[in-house]
C-alpha cells in the first residue's frame, strides 16, 4: 500500500504540490516586518545597547571612580580619573573617558559596578561618521535620546 | 479610412504596441516577483518607493541605466554586444504573431488584435524563440571567463532538450485544432466548449514544466543559479546590457505565458461559456481575459521559485530525456488514438 | 574546449560558502577531483589574545567563535575552567545551562537548516528558519541582553536565574517552533527535488568518518552513535531523558534528516529541564580575581557542530598560560574532500551546506 501511495505520490506530483500548499499558505500569513523607522521596536529590558552613566534621584552622579570597569574590561575602554569631592566627601570621576569602538557589549563592567553607576540603555542606534563621535567623555556619558544622537552624527551634520 | 491611415498608421501603432506590451508587462512582473516572493518568504518587499512600491521598477531601471558599462578586456567585443540584443529580439519578434483578443470592430474599421496571422503562426513563434539560444552561447563566450562559459554551455543544452517536449505537447494539441494558426486554436476551443487543458491535461503539465525550463526559471534555473556559478553566462555583464538580459528573461516569461494560456487555457475566452448565470462574464471585454490568465501564469512563475530547490544539471537532462519526451510521445500517441476510435 | 582537469576557484567571496572559505576545486568535466579548502581569511589571533586575558575577560571573546552557537562555546570553555579550578556548579546551574545550550542547539540548526536550503535553491526555507530563530534570539534577549554574542554562561554557573515569567516566555517560544518545523519538512523532506539534490550524495561511511575524525551530526548520520552528551555526560545531562537520532547512510540526506530530529528532541529536553528545575543557587562562588594554580586540562561539550574542546594550561596567575581550542568545524572541514570526490560540482555547495561549517571557529 505504501509503494502505491509513493507511487502516486511520484506520478501526480503531489509532493509538489504539497510545497505549493505551504507557500501558499504562508503568502497569507501576517508578516513580522516592523516599519522602521516609522515604527521602532523597543528592545528588552535587559538590552544591552550603548552603555550610560546614570545619576541618583537628586540627580548626584552614581560613580564613585572606583575604576573596578576599568579593571575588569577586556578591551580596555576605560580610561578613569577621580579625586574626593571637597563638598560631601564622597569620590567623584575628574575624566571618564570611554571607547564606543571598542566596546563588545560583554557586560562586565555593568556586572561589576558597585553602585549600578554603568548600565546598558536600550539605545541601538549608535552608529557615527566619524571615530571622533566614539569618544565619549564625562559629560557625553550622560547623555540620551536626541542629544545622543546629535553627538553621535555631529560629523555628519552638514 | 483613408488608406494612409489603415496601412501606415494603423501597423505602425500596433506595432508600437506589441514592444510596448511586453515591456510594460516587464516592469510589472519585475515588482510582482520581488513583491510575491518576499511575501511567500514572511517579509514585505519593496514598499517605499511609490504605492507598495509600485515605483521599484522603475528605481531599478535608472539604477541599472547609470552604470558602469564594463566589458572585460580579453573579450570578444562585436559579440559580447551582440548577445542581449540578440537575446531580447527574438522573444520581442514572436510577440508580432501572438494574437490578444477578437477583432474589435470600429466603425467601419475591424482592427485585428495582432500584427501578423499566419496558418502557422505556432511554428513561427517557436522558431523564434529558439534564436535566444544564440544570444546566450555569444553571451557565455565572449565574456571570456569560466564561469559564464559553463552557465551558458548548460543553458544552452537546457533549452535545446526542452524544446522536445514542447514541440510534442504543442502537437497534440495542434492535432485537436487542425491548425496552428494560434487565433484558429482559440476559435476551435470556443466551439469545443472546452479549453484543451481540461481534456489534455498530460499535455498542459508537461508543456508547462517545459516552459519553465526554457526560460531558465527555477527549479532549473542552475545556469544562472546564484549559490553556484554566481551568475551564469551574464556575469561579466553590466549596466544597460545586464538589464537586457533581465528584461529578456521576464519577455520569455510573458511569451510562455501567452503560449500557455492560448494553447491551453482558451486565449480570451471567459470561463463557463455554457453557464447561463455566468452570461455576465461575456461582457468583460476577450483581452482582459486573456490578461486576467497571463497574470495567473506569472504568478505560477513567480510562486514556484518561490518554493523549490534548483535541480541539479544532470537531473535536469535526464528529466528530460527519461521521463518528459517519452510521455509526451506516449501522450501524443494516446491522444491521437483516442480521438480515431471516438 | 573540454573541461579536463579544470582548477576552480570557489572564493572567499562566494554567497554560498558559509564565511569566508576559499575551495580550490580540480573537476574534471564536472566531476570533482579535488578539493583544497584554503582557510585564515577570519583569523584574529584569539588563541594568542587569550594569554593576555583573565578567564573572566575571556568567556565574552568565545562568542566569537562560534557566532551562530555563542552559548556552547561559553559553556565549553567555563566547564574546562571549572575542571581545572574545582569549582562546582550548583544543581540549579546545571539545569539552566542545559536549557541555555539547548535553545542554542536550536538556533543553530535552524539557521543551518536555512541556509543550507538556500544553497540548495528552496530560498523561502532560509526565512522560514530565521523566523523561527528569532523567537529564540528573543528569549535570549530577555534573558540576558543580547542576540548573537549572548555571554550568558559565566564560569561557575549563570549569571542570572529563570524566573517564572521567562520559563513561561520559553515554553511559549517552544511551542510554537514545531509548526514551523513542519512547515519547513512539508517543504523539503519528501520533495523529489530536494532528495535527488542530497540522498546518495556526499557519502561518508561510519569507519572513514571514524578515520577522519568527524564528530557531530555528521557523524551520527554515518551511524555512529557518539554523542557526548550520553557518552561523556557533563552538566547534569545524565538526568535527561531524550534520544540521539541516527542515520544509516552518511549521506547529505541523513545529516539533514538527522539534524531535524535533534531540534525535536532539544525542544524535548529543554521541556524537561524546566519541568524539572531545581530550587537554589545558580551560580558558585567564585574569586572575584580567579587565580588558578598550575594545571592543564582538557574538557570537551556536544556544541551543535561537533565536538568542541578547551584545553587550558594555567600556571597561577589569573591569566592562562595557553589556551588551545579545538573546533568541530576545524576537524570536519578535512573530510569534504573525501564527501566530494566522485561528485559533481554543484554537489560540492550541497555537503558543503551539510557539514554546518562555521568560519569563526576555523579561523578563531
Amino acid at each position: 500500500m505504501s509503494k502505491l501511495k509513493a507511487l502516486a505520490r511520484k506520478v501526480f506530483l503531489l509532493d509538489i504540490l504539497q510545497g505549493l500548499a505551504v507557500t501558499l499558505r504562508l503568502y497569507f500569513s501576517k508578516k513580522s516586518t516592523v516599519p522602521y523607522p516609522e515604527k521602532v521596536k523597543l528592545p528588552a529590558e535587559r538590552f544591552r545597547g550603548i552603555a550610560r552613566l546614570y545619576r541618583d534621584e537628586k540627580g548626584e552622579p552614581l560613580c564613585i571612580a572606583c575604576k573596578l570597569c576599568q579593571h575588569v574590561c577586556g578591551t580596555k575602554c576605560f580610561d578613569i580619573e577621580g579625586e574626593r569631592d571637597a563638598a560631601s566627601k564622597r569620590m567623584k570621576p575628574v575624566k571618564f573617558d570611554w571607547k564606543l569602538e571598542r566596546c563588545s557589549f560583554c557586560s562586565l563592567c555593568v556586572e561589576v559596578c558597585p553602585t549600578r553607576a554603568i548600565r546598558f540603555s536600550r539605545e541601538f542606534r549608535m552608529a557615527a561618521v566619524d571615530k571622533g563621535s566614539l569618544l565619549f567623555h564625562l559629560p557625553e556619558m550622560y547623555l540620551n535620546g536626541e542629544d545622543l544622537q546629535n553627538f553621535l552624527c555631529a560629523g555628519c551634520r552638514e | 479610412m483613408s488608406p494612409a491611415v489603415s496601412d501606415f498608421v494603423i501597423p505602425v501603432a500596433k506595432i508600437a504596441a506589441v514592444i510596448l506590451y511586453p515591456m510594460v508587462m516587464v516592469v510589472v512582473m519585475i515588482w510582482l516577483e520581488r513583491r510575491v516572493v518576499a511575501l511567500i518568504q514572511g517579509r514585505l518587499g519593496p514598499n517605499r518607493v511609490g504605492f507598495q512600491g509600485i515605483l521599484q521598477p522603475v528605481a531599478d531601471a535608472v539604477k541599472l541605466f547609470f552604470k558602469e558599462d564594463i566589458i572585460p578586456r580579453q573579450a570578444d567585443k562585436l559579440l559580447f554586444n551582440l548577445a542581449p540584443i540578440l537575446v531580447m529580439f527574438s522573444s520581442l519578434l514572436a510577440f508580432c504573431f501572438v494574437p490578444l483578443g477578437e477583432p474589435l470592430r470600429i466603425g467601419s474599421y475591424t482592427l485585428t488584435l495582432w500584427i501578423a496571422e499566419s496558418p502557422v503562426g505556432l511554428l513561427i513563434v517557436l522558431g523564434l524563440s529558439s534564436i535566444s539560444v544564440f544570444g546566450v552561447i555569444f553571451g557565455g563566450w565572449a565574456s571570456n571567463s569560466k564561469y559564464p562559459l559553463m552557465g551558458a554551455l548548460r543553458s544552452v543544452v537546457q533549452v535545446l532538450s526542452y524544446e522536445i517536449p514542447t514541440g510534442l505537447t504543442v502537437l497534440s494539441v495542434v492535432f485537436f485544432a487542425r491548425s496552428m494558426d494560434m487565433v484558429e486554436i482559440v476559435r476551435r476551443q470556443e466551439a469545443a466548449h472546452i479549453w484543451y487543458g481540461f481534456m489534455l491535461p498530460v499535455s498542459f503539465v508537461v508543456f508547462w514544466i517545459s516552459a519553465v525550463a526554457e526560460t531558465n526559471r527555477a527549479p532549473f534555473d542552475l545556469p544562472e543559479a546564484e549559490s553556484e556559478l554566481v551568475a551564469g553566462y551574464h556575469t561579466e555583464y553590466s549596466g544597460m546590457k545586464f538589464a537586457y538580459f533581465y528584461m529578456a528573461e521576464y519577455t520569455h516569461m510573458v511569451l510562455a505565458s501567452s503560449l500557455v494560456v492560448i494553447l491551453f487555457f482558451g486565449g480570451w475566452l471567459p470561463p463557463f461559456p455554457g453557464v447561463k448565470f455566468l452570461a455576465f462574464l461575456h461582457a468583460v471585454p476577450g483581452f482582459v481575459w486573456y490578461l486576467i490568465k497571463i497574470m495567473f501564469f506569472l504568478y505560477l512563475y513567480v510562486w514556484i521559485r518561490a518554493t523549490f530547490p534548483r535541480y541539479r544539471f544532470d537531473s535536469l537532462i535526464k528529466l528530460v530525456w527519461k521521463w518528459l519526451i517519452p510521455l509526451s510521445l506516449i501522450n501524443l500517441l494516446a491522444v491521437v488514438a483516442v480521438r480515431y476510435l471516438l | 574546449m573540454a573541461f579536463k582537469d579544470i582548477e576552480l576557484n570557489m572564493g572567499p567571496q562566494h554567497p554560498s560558502t558559509h564565511g569566508v572559505l576559499r575551495l580550490k576545486l580540480t573537476v574534471d568535466n564536472e566531476v570533482v577531483l579535488k578539493v583544497e579548502p584554503v582557510i585564515g581569511y577570519l583569523h584574529r589571533g584569539m588563541e594568542k589574545l587569550w594569554e593576555n586575558l583573565t578567564y573572566t575577560q575571556i568567556v565574552p571573546l568565545t562568542d566569537r567563535l562560534d557566532y551562530l552557537a555563542a552559548l556552547s562555546n561559553n559553556l565549553a570553555f567555563a566547564l574546562t575552567v571549572e575542571k581545572l579550578a574545582g569549582i562546582e556548579v550548583p544543581k540549579r546551574g546545571r539545569y539552566i545551562r542545559i536549557v541555555l545550550a539547548e535553545l542554542q542547539r536550536l538556533a543553530s540548526h535552524l539557521a543551518w537548516a536555512g541556509f543550507m536550503a538556500n544553497d540548495i535553491g528552496a530560498m523561502s526555507v532560509l526565512l522560514y528558519g530565521f523566523e523561527a530563530r528569532e523567537d529564540i534570539l528573543d528569549v535570549f534577549e530577555e534573558y540576558i541582553g543580547a542576540r548573537l554574542t549572548v555571554h550568558g554562561i559565566r564560569i561557575g554557573g549563570v549569571p542570572r536565574d529563570l524566573d517564572e515569567a521567562l520559563v513561561s516566555r520559553i515554553r511559549g517560544v517552544l511551542s510554537g517552533i514545531p509548526r514551523r518545523l513542519k512547515d519547513i519538512r512539508a517543504l523539503l523532506d519528501e520533495n523529489r527535488i530536494w532528495k535527488q539534490r542530497t540522498v546518495g550524495i556526499g557519502l561518508i561511511s561510519a569507519a572513514e568518518a571514524l578515520d577522519f575524525g568527524l564528530t557531530g551530526p555528521a557523524l551520527r548520520a554515518s551511524g555512529v552513535n557518539w554523542d557526548l552528551r550520553k557518552s561523556i555526560p557533563y552538566s547534569s545531562y545524565d538526568e535527561m531523558d531524550f534520544d540521539v537520532p541516527l542515520g544509516s547512510r552518511g549521506d547529505v540526506y541523513d545529516r539533514y534528516l538527522v539534524r531535524m530530529a535533534e531540534i525535536e528532541q532539544s525542544i524535548r529536553i529543554v521541556n524537561q529541564a524546566l519541568d524539572k528545575l531545581p530550587p537554589g543557587e545558580f551560580m558558585a562562588k567564585v574569586p572575584r580575581v580567579l587565580k588558578i594554580a598550575p594545571g592543564q586540562v582538557f574538557q570537551t561539550i556536544e556544541a551543535p557542530k561537533g565536538v568542541l574542546g578547551f584545553t587550558i594550561k594555567s600556571n597561577g596567575t589569573d591569566k592562562p598560560e595557553r589556551v588551545k581550542m579545538k573546533s568541530p568545524s576545524f576537524i570536519n572541514l578535512q573530510s569534504l574532500e573525501h564527501m566530494c570526490r566522485g561528485n559533481l560540482f554543484s554537489d560540492v555547495v550541497g555537503i558543503l551546506g551539510s557539514m554546518d561549517i562555521v568560519l569563526g571557529e576555523i579561523d578563531k
